[in-house]
Parts: structure tokens; C-alpha cells; sequence
């Protein structure tokens, strides 16, 4: 079934260029050393080749970049990118059978069963090339020429792509990563802020980038296969926030997620997605599942006694219970539902909601938060 | 031959200090009675504990240096704890100059000058981390008065709320309670 639909996604680099299907040759294809290397931090960022060879080749500056790049390297880089990325979102959920809203109707499926080939497409711009070629070429740490672009050009496949390309250095590079994380391309992208909101943790207010997009056509298709990886990546920066010593550090981090979950969930709420917050539904279950749960699960990493003011004390603990704190707002959502009669256009939708608060133990979930946050509360009553 | 000469320089600094802490929160009021019904209780409560009102209709205590206001509508309390202290700061310094190398009178005057009016702004610095420090403190302190007081503020409003919704079930015959164990049983004749 993978084969069939990359098959059915052929990516292009160009989104005017016509699809094609080109007959492969006989034997493999060849390519000079800078697209060898290109290629292969390609394949690094789709997860394909490993970390430690690839730290080599990206924080090495190599020949200056050929005017331009053969026909065969092309041809793999859309094949690497139309395989990899549809392949990886597949794996990170899209073969699921799951229930998601399509027109306020709930389907039933795996991706490809409950949505049309036209909002399953991936089409990427030249975008993914020049960073790749100008990663192949330069030391990003220390480039002899810059790499920018502006965020609006971007298509869901490109978002997509940068966003994994943050997320594969992230780890086996982290001085890479700071200045990606400073980049439009990752800082300006939705994916990334969903990925990761602590990625953008700055001194000043955080600012992510508006998430509507996201709600609607392929980039919604994109966050319905991504809903177990998100799940699962919301939960460990949960479980992380323990380990955070330092009180500045542990208020930027929750400040960043507490502003994405808000800007998120008010889209959901007001497009009437709130299937595409499953995640932070499931994510609240996992974290909120321990009945005797309490603010140190996320505060109690914190080391010395901290800022001096008592209130910049209090905010950098009360930052660091985001997650809780939004809770309210999913319960908002299935008080809202309950008032939705069966005549109503939104009653499909408003009890897919219920089933998924009902699964989860909303109630008590929400029950919980409260219970947490009021802990941490000084002059509770 | 070279000739000494000493330079005595002197430098004041007169400043007013000052270091400022507050919380926020909310105190949790059943709502046995409508909303605007529950905060005229809050209200009344609390003015009989010392608490003013103002103009904008919340309530504010000052004890010393500590405000505490609450907006009885929405149960939203601040604290407030602000020190300040006006601090005259003064030193001198002397310094020995030579008439025939290094820097003249009046540089070296400026330069000491310079030196002076650092070291008295950073003195005024830890004057001013002193107050922070108190007035941290004095906010800790008050926090925790508070906190047995606000459970009798909101035990008392509880209270006299379920009497008014007694009341208005039907007759009140009878009221017992426990001042140690807090109970209240009302028995109403409806």
C-alpha cells in the first residue's frame, strides 16, 4: 500500500513542471561527488542515513556549489524527497484506521481510504534544493554565504521537510540547530512549533507563526499522520520539564508551549478541527494519568531559590504547567458539544468530540489539572 | 625633579531606592447564591475586616507595606509588597599625582571622579537588591497571615450564603453550629 501511494504522490520540484514518470536506467544512476554528498545529507534528514556520517559532511564547507545539478541528481532528489516524506508520514500515522473529520462528517480509514488524491498530494519548491545545495556547500556555523527565504513561499511538502531537517539535527548537532532555529524557514514554520514549541524558547515573548494553515487541505492532511508522532513528542518535553534546573530556562520553555497550545487550540475551536488536537487530548491522558500527580512533576528539577522576586518565582512554576492549564479549554469544547442537538450541522463532529473526551476520561483529566494548578497556588482556599 | 601632589575627591549620590513584589491569584467562592449575590458577601466581609473600598468596586487593605486588594466579582486577590528608601551615598577617595609625567590635575580628578560615581551606583544597586529582598519577604510573610485568614473570609461567606438559600427554600427553624469543627446544619420547613 506504501508503494501504491508513493506512487500515486510523485513530488515534483517544480509545482508548474508536469508530472513524470521516468523509466529508470539500467544500473545506478551517476552523480558527481558535491551531489553524492548532497544526497546523502538528503537521506540523513529523511531519516535514511546515519547521524554520525552525516554530522561530517554537514559541518564540513566543500567545494564551492556547481552552477547547477544534473539531470540524474534531480531526478533522485524528487524521488528521495516524493518517497521519503510520504513514506514517513505513512509510518508516523497515516496508515492507521482512524476517524478524522472530513466536511464536519467523521471518516473512517487509513489516509489514503478517507481522503480524495487531491489533498494528499506533497509539492515542494525550489526551496528544498537550495538549502540542500547550500548545506552541501557550507559550513552552517560559518557560511561565506547565507541562506534565507521568506516563509510565506513555503508549500505544505516544504514545511514538512524543513521541519524534519530541524528535527534530525537537533540532537547530533546542536550548534547546527541554533542557528537553523534562528532561521524563517524553521523559525516561521508551524510543523516546527508543533514539533517542538521549546525549540523557539527566547528571552523575549514568543511568537509562532499562524496556525490556521493548518486546519484546512494537505498541511491538515499532514497533522492527521502526524497525530502519534506529536503525541508522543508532547509527552517527553512534558516529562523533560522536570529535569529543567534552571527557573529562566523552565519559564521560556513554557511560555513558548503555552502560547502554541493557545494559538493552536483557538484555530481548532473556531475552523471546528478539534480532531487535530487529539494530541494534546492524548497527551493530557498520558501526563494527567497519575492520580496523584503534583506541580514537581514539572517544577521539580528547579535548582537554588531561584529569581529573587516572588512573583517571577510563581510565573516561571505556573509557565511551566501549560499543558494543564489548557486542559480548560478542551473542556470548553465538550461542554459546547453536549448543547449541539442532532439537527445541528456540527452534531457529527461535536460527538466525535465527546467519544474522543469520554475515551480519554475528559472529566476527570480536566478534574486533575485543576487540582494541580490550584497546588501551586498561593492563598488556596 | 618631578614634584608630588595629592588629590582628594569626593562624591555624593542621593537616590531613592526602591524593590516591589506582587502575586495574583484567585480565592475560590462556591456559588451557592448568583455570582453578584456571592461577591456582595465577599464584599461586606471583607470591609468588616479592615478592607476599604474603592471607586473601580474592589476592596483594598494596606498593612505597612503590604496592599492586598480583592475584586469580589471575579475572587482575583493581589498582593502587593513595595520598600523604598531614600539613600544619600557619599565617598572620597585621594590620589597622588606627579606635576611632570602621567595624566594632569584635572584628568586625573575626572578619572577618579569617574571611578567614585561607579562605585556609589553600584552601592546603590545593592541597596536597592537589599529592599527587593525585603519586600520579598515581607510578601512571603504576609502571604502567610493571609492564607488562615482568607479561610475564614470565605468560611464565613459560605456560611451566610447557605442561609440565604435556606431561607429562601422556606422557614428557618432551626441553625446549629460548631464553632470548632465548622459544621452548620440548618433545618428549613419548606
Amino acid at each position: 500500500m506504501e508503494a501504491e501511494l508513493a506512487t500515486e504522490r510523485i513530488s515534483v520540484i517544480d509545482a508548474d513542471e508536469p508530472v513524470m514518470l521516468v523509466p529508470e536506467p539500467p544500473g545506478p544512476r551517476v552523480v558527481s561527488r558535491f551531489e553524492f554528498n548532497l544526497l546523502r545529507i538528503l537521506k540523513f534528514i529523511l531519516g535514511q542515513f546515519p547521524a554520525e556520517q552525516a554530522t561530517g559532511l554537514i559541518q564540513t564547507r566543500h567545494a564551492p556549489a556547481p552552477h547547477c545539478l544534473s539531470r540524474n541528481c534531480v531526478q533522485l532528489v524528487k524521488d528521495h524527497l516524493s518517497k521519503g516524506l510520504v513514506q514517513y508520514l505513512v509510518r508516523s500515522g497515516g496508515w492507521r484506521r482512524d476517524r478524522f473529520l472530513n466536511g464536519q462528517k467523521p471518516v473512517e480509514g487509513r489516509v489514503w481510504e478517507r481522503l480524495p488524491l487531491q489533498i494528499r498530494q506533497l509539492t515542494f519548491s525550489r526551496h528544498p534544493l537550495t538549502f540542500l545545495i547550500w548545506l552541501t556547500a557550507e559550513r552552517p556555523t560559518d557560511p561565506k554565504e547565507t541562506w534565507e527565504l521568506s516563509p510565506g513561499e513555503l508549500t505544505a511538502g516544504d514545511e514538512l521537510f524543513f521541519a524534519m531537517a530541524l528535527d534530525a539535527i537537533r540532537s547530533p548537532m546542536p550548534d547546527v540547530f541554533q542557528v537553523f532555529s534562528g532561521k524563517p524557514a524553521f523559525r516561521q514554520n508551524p510543523l516546527c512549533w508543533l514539533f517542538s514549541p521549546a525549540d523557539f524558547a527566547r528571552a523575549e515573548q514568543p511568537e509562532p507563526p499562524v496556525l490556521a494553515g493548518y486546519f484546512k487541505g494537505t498541511r491538515a492532511t499532514i497533522l492527521e499522520c502526524l497525530q502519534p508522532v506529536l503525541h508522543q513528542r508532547w509527552v517527553r518535553a512534558e516529562r523533560s520539564k522536570g529535569q529543567i534546573a534552571d527557573w529562566r530556562t523552565l519559564r521560556q520553555y513554557g511560555e513558548a508551549e503555552s502560547i502554541t497550545l493557545a494559538r493552536f487550540l483557538a484555530e481548532a475551536g473556531l475552523i471546528g478541527r478539534t480532531d487535530l488536537a487529539r494530541f494534546i487530548l492524548k497527551t493530557a491522558a498520558t501526563i494527567l494519568g497519575n492520580a496523584e500527580l503534583t506541580p514537581a512533576f514539572w517544577t521539580g528539577g528547579l535548582q537554588g531559590s531561584g529569581p529573587p522576586r516572588l512573583a517571577d518565582r510563581l510565573e516561571a512554576q505556573r509557565a511551566a504547567l501549560a499543558l494543564p492549564r489548557h486542559i480548560e479549554t478542551l473542556q470548553n469544547w465538550d461542554r459546547r458539544a453536549r448543547t449541539v442537538r442532532h439537527f445541528d450541522d456540527e452534531y457529527a463532529s461535536s460527538q466525535l468530540w465527546l467519544a474522543e473526551w469520554e475515551a480519554a476520561k475528559g472529566d476527570e483529566l480536566a478534574a486533575r489539572a485543576r487540582r494541580v494548578i490550584d497546588l501551586l497556588e498561593p492563598l488556596r482556599t | 625633579m618631578s614634584r608630588a601632589y595629592r588629590i582628594t575627591v569626593k562624591e555624593g549620590l542621593n537616590r531613592e531606592v526602591k524593590g516591589s513584589d506582587e502575586i495574583c491569584t484567585k480565592i475560590e467562592v462556591l456559588e451557592i447564591l448568583p455570582p453578584e449575590q456571592m461577591a456582595e458577601l465577599l464584599k461586606r466581609e471583607l470591609l468588616e475586616r479592615g478592607f476599604k473600598e474603592n471607586e473601580d468596586g474592589t476592596v483594598t487593605r494596606i498593612d505597612g507595606t503590604v496592599s492586598v486588594t480583592v475584586e469580589p466579582c471575579s475572587g482575583e486577590i493581589t498582593v502587593k509588597s513595595e520598600s523604598a528608601e531614600k539613600v544619600s551615598l557619599e565617598a572620597n577617595r585621594e590620589v597622588t599625582g606627579y606635576d611632570d609625567v602621567g595624566p594632569g590635575e584635572g584628568a586625573l580628578r575626572e578619572r577618579v571622579r569617574e571611578q567614585l560615581k561607579q562605585e556609589l551606583e553600584r552601592k546603590a544597586e545593592r541597596e536597592s537588591e537589599r529592599l527587593q529582598t525585603e519586600a520579598t519577604k515581607n510578601l512571603e510573610q504576609a502571604l502567610d497571615d493571609l492564607q488562615p485568614e482568607l479561610g475564614k473570609v470565605i468560611n464565613k461567606v459560605t456560611r451566610d450564603a447557605l442561609k440565604q438559600k435556606a431561607a429562601q427554600m422556606g422557614t428557618i427553624t432551626e441553625i446549629a453550629e460548631d464553632a470548632e469543627t465548622g459544621n452548620l446544619t440548618i433545618k428549613v420547613e419548606v
